[in-house]
């Protein structure tokens, strides 16, 4: 059973891609009808103020999106979280088919990925005259980034702008249709209070300092003209910005994935071998967090031994709640590695709250996706889990709207 | 009889790249429609930022641009390590590296065949004989 809202808009800054020619017009879009009528007032086509439209939105309870906020510095791994994020909803994400080859969208069936970066408000030249840093607010538009996000949250499309990071120029928009998932990844989701309220549900992803250095060195070091030196120079003349605009984002967050250093190896430095929580704050409406063996109680488990053989250095979890940036939280947390597939089904199965839909599914998706980096470790698993917990975020939020206008509708 | 090769000079041409300008000017332009030319442009253009149509690169040199951006970010630093100038041009090396590294994984994985073998792997050209 269908329920339409009707609702008058105000004209948006950005274009919907109706022709506006006739006095009154009928347009479609997906399952919108937009009546749109000009009053007879002045015949000066100019004057916008005066159009009144009705836009009448029918959706069998599914009309709304829901947001998703990412955020993570650069280089650490939010790429990989997306495409396994939109591998658990199905389908693959693509860059948009016919469009800017240097966009940084990626659209699926269900999902819609969207790069904040794509809000700078300063393109590359203009930051390095002013000598601001892509971290800094000042080089972002989040006017703009909460209008557009709101109004794709409401059912509009809009025109996105497109930063390319090839050329470090703003180009021209492209066209943003509202999916049934909207993920914002960038530097910023959860930096403004306006686009905070609108996330359905937001994630942080918190890399070490020792990490960090050791994911860039691996990235970049393939990289002519790059050394250790240039390496570490930049993420320490990043990192005042960082920890000013970007770190303090995380006691907004949902859910944060720790990546710290191995404590299984004791002075460690290879960094191969890494030790990621899952930190999830209590008390967030339609998310219940994973544990292990007992909701509340302290944990500490090593799934090695008779039944289970790891090799060096082994599997350790522990889970406990805690406070964490002043919020309560549940923390579950592994440190080692996974050489065999028999460890990773195992594990599985001892956790509770998976939002899985059959048993094995958590090792399916890793398996999946082995190729991915995390792969063998926490950090693949926990996108994994946090990815099927989204996912029973949705179907629970689908469900209790397709309650509501139903509920109305019979009173 | 062999011919001599005195006077034949070996070396290939080098093309230097001076910077971005010269980048684009020496890049030909692709084929094929990029920009949708008739699309309304209205709604980028506010706050003074510059929309202009320029060539797109087919294969960019990103290589170059990481090489270029990590010199004149040295050289930047040189005088004031935590100027603004300074820090903008080590976040432009760590974007530059980072659009370099996401243009090596896109090399990497775009072998037509592997992809439609994933999909489709009891096909005649995906299927392996293991006798």
């Amino acid at each position: 059973m269908a329920a339409c809202t009707v609702y008058s808009t105000q004209p948006l800054r950005t274009n919907i891609s109706i022709p506006t020619s006739s006095k009154t017009h009928v347009g479609f879009n997906q399952k919108q009808v937009v009546f749109y009528t000009t009053t007879k007032k002045s015949s000066n086509r100019r004057t916008n103020s005066n159009n009144r439209r009705y836009l009448i939105t029918c959706g069998a309870g599914d009309s709304q999106t829901i947001v998703i906020g990412l955020a993570a510095d650069s280089g650490c791994g939010k790429s990989t979280f997306m495409r396994r994020l939109t591998s658990v909803f199905g389908g693959a994400a693509e860059p948009p088919k016919g469009g800017n080859p240097d966009s940084n969208t990626l659209i699926s069936d269900t999902t819609t990925v969207i790069c904040l970066d794509d809000y700078h408000s300063l393109d590359r030249t203009g930051r390095k005259e002013k000598g601001v840093t892509a971290l800094d607010p000042r080089a972002n538009d989040f006017d703009l980034m909460y209008e557009q996000v709101k109004a794709i949250k409401e059912g509009v499309s809009v025109q996105k702008p497109i930063y390319n990071h090839v050329t470090g120029l703003l180009d021209p928009p492209e066209l943003i249709k509202p999916p049934k998932i909207l993920v914002i990844e960038g530097l910023h989701p959860m930096y403004d209070s306006r686009v905070r309220d609108l996330l359905d549900f937001s994630i942080y992803l918190d890399i070490s300092n020792e990490v960090k250095f050791a994911w860039k060195i691996q990235r970049d070091m393939a990289e002519r003209g790059h050394s250790l030196e240039s390496i570490k120079a930049s993420i320490e003349a990043r990192k005042p910005d960082f920890e000013a605009y970007i770190d303090p984002q995380k006691q907004y967050a949902d859910a944060v994935i720790e990546v710290l250093p191995t404590q299984l190896i004791p002075d460690d430095n290879e960094g191969k071998i890494l030790r990621v929580r899952l930190i999830q704050k209590e008390g967030v409406k339609y998310f219940s967090p994973v544990y292990l063996f007992d909701d509340g109680s302290t944990i500490s488990w090593i799934p090695c031994g008779r039944k289970l053989t790891c090799s060096y250095p082994g599997i350790k979890f522990s889970y406990g709640p805690e406070t964490y940036k002043g919020n309560e939280v549940s923390v579950v947390e592994m440190d080692g590695q996974f050489d065999r597939l028999d460890e990773l089904i195992y594990v599985e199965s001892h956790l509770s709250n998976l939002s899985s839909k059959f048993y094995g599914e958590v090792t399916q998706q890793m398996l999946k996706h082995a190729d991915f980096p995390g792969s063998n470790n926490g950090t693949g698993l926990f996108q994994t889990i946090v990815g099927l917990k989204i996912r029973d975020l949705f179907e629970q939020i689908v469900a209790s709207r397709a309650e509501t206008p139903v509920g109305a509708a019979k009173a | 009889m062999a011919a001599t090769m005195a006077g034949v000079s070996l070396s290939s041409p080098r093309v230097i790249f001076k910077g971005p300008e010269s980048l684009q000017k020496s890049q030909a332009i692709r084929s094929g429609p990029v920009f949708m030319l008739n699309q309304r442009w209205t709604g980028a253009v506010s706050s003074g930022r510059m929309v202009s149509i320029r060539p797109v690169q087919a294969s960019p040199d990103i290589t170059g641009k990481v090489e270029e951006s990590i010199k004149s970010a040295e050289e930047a630093c040189a005088g004031d390590a935590t100027s603004g100038e300074c820090v903008a041009a080590w976040d432009e090396v760590e974007e530059l590296s980072a659009a370099a590294s996401h243009a090596r994984d896109k090399k990497k994985t775009s072998d037509p065949l592997e992809e439609y073998r994933k999909d489709n792997p009891e096909t005649d050209e995906c299927r392996t004989y293991d006798n």
